[in-house]
Parts: structure tokens; sequence; C-alpha cells
């Protein structure tokens, strides 16, 4: 069933909105990101599947290549703040406080 | 019948990876199990007959994306001392939990209420790589060049980001 399908993304999602909100650890977190998307994109090819048409295939596709940029920045970003920092905290990482 | 059962241990496992994601205390084990969970939702792609999708999804996430997550990870060096103290994270846990449920419950009701359709596999004609091609250069062309733009200033941003030699103050 189609339902089935779009219970479990709402379950991988919140489960991604939880590593969000309960780890510090910055690659959990990012990984957690990651999850989001996934879970999304399951609800898309689902009603993709439920409608037959084509649209949510290639809205899927959209958001892996989005995926894709947002792993090469983000990671960018860790490198650089583990040289300044030293530490994986993300509360250490407030440099932009002001 | 043995679709649905399938469909049984790809959800089990999916979940049960993405459980172990937000419990794992080192960043590799968390990786591991996300790696897992990738697997089993290219499978679920699969059954839900989106063949092109199933591919990308294992060559793109499971292969790419998670390769450079783990790329990096092992690249840092990340010692167990080297983590993040996370006393809280329970209590952080517990406070998502209570927050959460009532909404993910809202939006499970909603779902139920949608017509009931069995997912079967779908032969021919949905889901391959002419379809989708079809459909992607022909409606979503803009969308399509943007997505190629945006590949573009993220490659250039991690290049200039990543390649600086001291950080400047």
């Amino acid at each position: 069933m189609i339902q089935d399908y779009l219970i479990l993304s709402i379950i991988l999602f919140s489960l991604g909105i939880l590593g969000v909100i309960s780890r510090r650890n910055v690659f959990t977190v990012f990984m957690s990101i990651e999850l989001m998307l996934n879970a999304a994109n399951l609800a898309f090819i689902a009603l993709s599947r439920l409608h037959e048409s084509m649209d949510g295939h290639v809205l899927a596709m959209m958001v892996m290549a989005v995926a894709a940029a947002e792993a090469a920045l983000a990671l960018a970003v860790v490198i650089l703040l583990h040289k300044h920092k030293g530490k994986l905290d993300t509360n250490v990482f407030s440099l932009l406080r002001g | 019948m043995f679709a649905e059962w399938l469909f049984t241990a790809f959800a089990l496992l999916s979940i049960l990876g993405a459980i172990g994601l937000i419990l794992f205390r080192h960043p590799m084990h968390g990786a591991m199990s996300l790696v897992v969970t990738m697997v089993s939702l290219a499978g679920l792609y699969a059954l839900l007959s989106a063949r092109l999708i199933f591919v990308l999804q294992l060559i793109v996430y499971a292969g790419a994306i998670m390769s450079l997550i783990l790329f990096i990870i092992m690249f840092l060096n990340i010692q167990t001392r080297d983590l993040p103290e996370e006393k809280g994270r329970i209590l952080y846990l517990l406070g998502g939990i209570v927050l959460l449920v009532p909404v993910a419950s809202f939006l499970i009701k909603v779902v139920k209420s949608l017509p009931a359709t069995e997912a079967t596999i779908v032969g021919s004609g949905f889901g391959g790589v002419k379809e989708v091609g079809l459909v992607l250069f022909q409606d979503w062309l803009l969308p399509f060049e943007i997505v190629s733009l945006l590949l573009l200033v993220a490659l250039i941003g991690a290049v200039v980001l990543a390649g600086k030699r001291r950080f400047v103050k």
C-alpha cells in the first residue's frame, strides 16, 4: 500500500529531526539532514507511483543534486572549522555570533 | 505477498539504520548505519518500480555522498576523546519525541485519508530512463539548468573554502 511508504517517510523524517536537535556532533547533524532529504525523496517517489506520473522522479533527482552540492559545501566548511578549532562540537562553532 | 514481506524487511532495516545514526556516539558508526538506511531505501524505490531512481540512489547516495562523508571522517582522524561530550542528549531526545509525536501522528492521520492504492510493480513504461528523461527535458528544463548552476556554485565554493592555506581572522 502507498500509505505505508508515506508513513515510513514521516517516521524517517521525524528521526532526522530528532538527530538534529539531540546531537552536538557536527557529522551526525549533517547526516541527519541527509536522512531528512532521503525521507522527502521517498515521499516523492511514493506519490509519483500513486499518480503514475514521472514528475516525482524528476523532483527526486533534483533533491539528490541539491544533496550532493550541500555535502560538498558542508564538508568543506567542516574541514575548515576543524582546522581552526580542532573540535567537532556544534556549540564551539559560533564564529558568526557577531 | 512477497513484495509486502520485502517492504516490511526494508522498512525495518531503514528505521533501524536511522535509529543507529542518532544513537551511536562515534560518527563513523553513525555513517555506517546511514549506509544501511540508504541501501534499504534503494530497495524500497525498486519496490515502487522507480528503476532509474533505484540505480541513482545506489550510485549517488550510497556510493558517492556516503563515501565522501566517510572519507572526510577518516581524513580528520577522529578519536573517541575528540568527540563532544553530549551529556544532555537523552534529555533532548525525550523532549524532541514529546514535540514530534503529535506532529507525526497528525501527519499519519492525514496520509491514511488518502485513497488506498496497491503498490504493485508496474512493468514497462514507468520509471525507466526514457520516461524520466522525456519529462525532465520537456517540462523541467529550466529547473534542470538552475540545478546545474547550483552544482557549479557548490564546486567553486568547495574549492575556495577547502583550498585556503591559512585561516584568516
